[in-house]
């Protein structure tokens, strides 16, 4: 009975504390949902404590990777690489015990020692010097040498300190993307590039093929948001995420073998020289109208150095001189009103009647051939004016118009769609006008009164050696993501027949001859194929208008345009000079440094170009 | 006898002693006994192990994420050596620097002198 009285004792003890402990858990379960209904129905946030609380989520915006642009064959010509810039933060470890300052700053001094060595624009002393002056000035933001590659960065985050952790070293790096050329300055101007900088004063910002396909090139920025997490910063997945679209590759039609051999040719021939103020080369393949080398040198004056600043190819036209006749012996033939090239005219003292023109060749040549006459194909061949202002006179004084109307059929009065930007609209006088003085008429029959740039004169020759089917010019091959094609440019005709083959042919006899025996003989001696081509001389205006500045000195603007080899062409190429002011020597004309250019440029490719190279067939 | 109590009313009487009922439930520790929930246990215990397991599988994502994060990062850097490595190689491409390393090495080769012969195919 006491035994069952004493359990009964017991249980009613663990039950109160029970009921006790579940009392607890019931009021504290009372105030909860109390406070509950307190926040949903009275509560307000108040804004700068959630705004402390609640993990930031930020912003961030995904640059795509730019396209590379690659050659014909396939090599890279741009790329993106990062550059980084080392700074320091000379404030830290600041007021530590004397014996770790002493040993921070014999770390610093080895460090400037292999600073000293990456940039040796300052010596170590010198370093030393600004770390220790920048510590004591309390500076957080100290530069140090110049933007790196990524080799040179590996090397510099192992110096002594920078090897340290960021806190204990100050080392601040700072990381840019840039464009790289692989290939230097070949090509430069060509492929361009795009200026970010919108407080430099030069205004135009997308220059060569990666600023005209800049909107290929640079591809579509991404969005993504972060947030904090005690993992670190990780992508926000109930944020808006946009994924960034990368740039499309671009392949051109340079090939860079060739363009070195261009740009090798062309230095050495003019390198050293400071009559020179510019001189260019530009090859292309005749079938396709590709453009396969493209070189522009500029004359610094500052360096006395040739770069490639300008594309004079693409956008200087200039007064062709002789290089035109070729267009208005093409004009006759193709109008009928010369059969053939033997036909003559008066060879005495080389004045065109009605006119000013004086040609000092022809009683040179009547002397010298003991005759007086001189055929179509010997004016051509010593490029007389004084026989191509006749035959412009002669046929079209009363028909002006079809001359005009001619030039204009062989794309010379047209600035075509072009691959890149800046191509001008050539001058030819006005195609309604056909009052010209008949002075004027035979300067414009041996390439006065018209301007022209070296691509419109090497896509009109282009035509002659395609047999008269004339081809676009053109630089972007395709447009091209991971290898896979995605837009197939290519070859397209600008006129499928400038003139005919027979009218071709003839040409080609004529410009075969000027290389063979006329103007470009003996620049093009011993070139290895069989060179058709004309040569060019003209004097430059100054601004006024004028042939002569105020000295009375003259620009010289000189030409070789031709295709080899001339039985089967292949490529057309023509090579200008700008010089000024002119040089007291032949070498500045046309058949001079512009038609050695060639010879060596063809030499070159002569000698690698699949082409040319002979075929071993099976034994059988 | 059926028929007066299921004609039976209620009274607001009915909704005090309802509350008055339940409270003294409440402090006696039976509410959820007499209201049976008991036959809703594992229904409870499911709902509560979904929102541990979801809270959990966040937490994973997280750490997930995290990685994805470093992973980036590494690939970031491995993608920048490649192209330095890239444009290293590529520039030693270039016919002149090609034939300058020839030079060095004390190689006699040049430039072609005359176009090579292809064998037909």
């Amino acid at each position: 009975m006491d035994l069952r009285k004493d359990n009964g004792k017991k249980r009613d003890r663990i039950g109160v504390v029970l009921y006790l402990a579940y009392l607890v858990m019931l009021l504290a379960s009372v105030l909860v949902i109390g406070k509950i209904a307190g926040i949903q129905l009275f509560w307000r946030q108040n804004d700068s404590i959630v705004k402390v609380l609640t993990p930031p989520v930020t912003r961030n915006v995904i640059d795509p990777a730019r396209g590379n642009i690659i050659d014909s064959e396939g090599r890279l010509l741009a790329m993106t690489c990062p550059i980084y810039q080392f700074y320091m933060d000379c404030t830290v470890r600041k007021g530590q015990p004397e014996k770790d300052e002493l040993e921070w700053l014999s770390q610093a001094r080895a460090l400037s020692a292999e600073l000293a060595k990456v940039f040796p624009e300052k010596t170590a002393d010198q370093y030393y010097k600004l770390i220790r002056d920048s510590r004591a000035a309390g500076k957080k933001y100290v530069k140090i040498g110049r933007p790196v590659d990524r080799n040179l960065y590996n090397r510099i985050i192992r110096f002594p300190l920078f090897e340290k952790q960021k806190y204990y070293s100050g080392m601040i790096v700072e990381r840019e993307y840039i464009r790289k050329y692989p290939y230097g300055t070949l090509a430069r101007r060509t492929i361009g590039f795009v200026r970010n900088n919108k407080s430099s004063e030069v205004t135009n910002n997308h220059v060569g093929i990666e600023g005209k396909f800049d909107h290929e090139l640079h591809g579509k920025n991404g969005i993504e948001y972060f947030r904090k997490t005690d993992q670190g910063r990780i992508r926000d997945n109930d944020s808006l995420y946009v994924k960034a679209e990368d740039g499309n590759d671009l392949r051109i039609t340079i090939n860079i073998d060739y363009q070195e051999i261009a740009d090798r040719a062309l230095r050495e021939q003019i390198e050293g020289r400071v009559d020179i103020m510019g001189a260019t080369v530009c090859l292309m393949e005749v079938s396709t109208g590709a453009i396969r080398a493209m070189v522009n040198l500029t004359h610094n004056e500052k360096t006395g150095a040739f770069e490639e600043t300008q594309n004079m190819v693409v956008g200087r036209k200039i007064e062709p001189g002789s290089v035109f006749k070729t267009v208005t012996l093409m004009s006759v033939l193709n109008d009928g009103y010369v059969k053939s090239l033997e036909e003559t005219f008066p060879a005495t003292n080389g004045h065109v009647s009605g006119t000013d023109i004086n040609d000092q060749h022809i009683p040179d040549f009547a002397r010298q051939h003991n005759t007086d006459k001189i055929s179509m194909l010997d004016g051509f061949k010593i490029s007389s004016n004084y026989v191509f202002a006749k035959l412009a006179i002669d046929n079209y004084a009363k028909k002006q118009r079809q001359f005009i109307d001619n030039i204009y059929s062989y794309k010379l009065g047209e600035a075509f769609d072009f691959d890149l930007d800046g191509l001008p609209v050539p001058t030819v006088p006005n195609k309604k006008e056909n009052g010209m003085k008949l002075n004027d008429l035979g300067r414009l029959g041996f390439g006065y009164m018209s301007e022209e740039t070296p691509l419109h004169i090497l896509t009109y020759y282009n035509a002659i050696a395609n047999k008269g089917k004339m081809m676009k010019p053109y630089l972007v091959e395709d447009i091209e993501k991971g290898g896979v094609v995605l837009k197939k440019r290519g070859p397209a005709v600008l006129n499928a027949a400038i003139c005919s083959r027979a009218v071709a042919d003839t040409l080609n006899r004529a410009l075969l001859a000027v290389a063979e025996e006329g103007t470009a003989k003996w620049s093009l001696m011993g070139v290895k194929c069989s060179v058709a081509g004309k040569t060019g001389t003209s004097f430059g205006t100054f601004p006024g208008g004028g042939y002569s500045d105020a000295n009375g000195q003259r620009k010289y603007q000189s030409t070789f345009v031709g295709y080899f080899p001339a039985e089967d062409p292949q490529y057309t190429i023509i090579s200008t000079l700008y010089s000024y002011p002119k040089p007291h020597s032949s070498e500045v004309q046309g058949g001079g440094i512009p038609a050695k250019t060639v010879k060596s440029v063809i030499n070159a490719l002569y000698n690698i170009d699949p082409y040319f190279q002979p075929v071993l067939a099976k034994s059988k | 006898m059926r028929r007066r109590e299921s004609a039976k009313t209620w009274k607001l009487a009915d909704v005090g002693a309802f509350f008055k009922n339940s409270f003294s439930a409440i402090l006696k520790g039976e509410f959820l006994l007499r209201l049976n929930v008991g036959r809703y246990f594992i229904h409870i215990v499911y709902t509560f192990v979904l929102l541990a397991v979801t809270i959990w599988i966040s937490l994973m994502i997280d750490t997930t994420m995290a990685k994805v994060e470093k992973n980036k990062k590494e690939l970031e850097e491995l993608s920048i050596q490649n192209s330095q490595k890239t444009f290293d190689v590529v520039k030693l491409t270039k016919r002149s620097s090609v034939e300058e390393m020839l030079g060095t090495m004390g190689s006699k080769v040049k430039e072609a002198e005359k176009p090579a012969t292809r064998l037909e195919k």
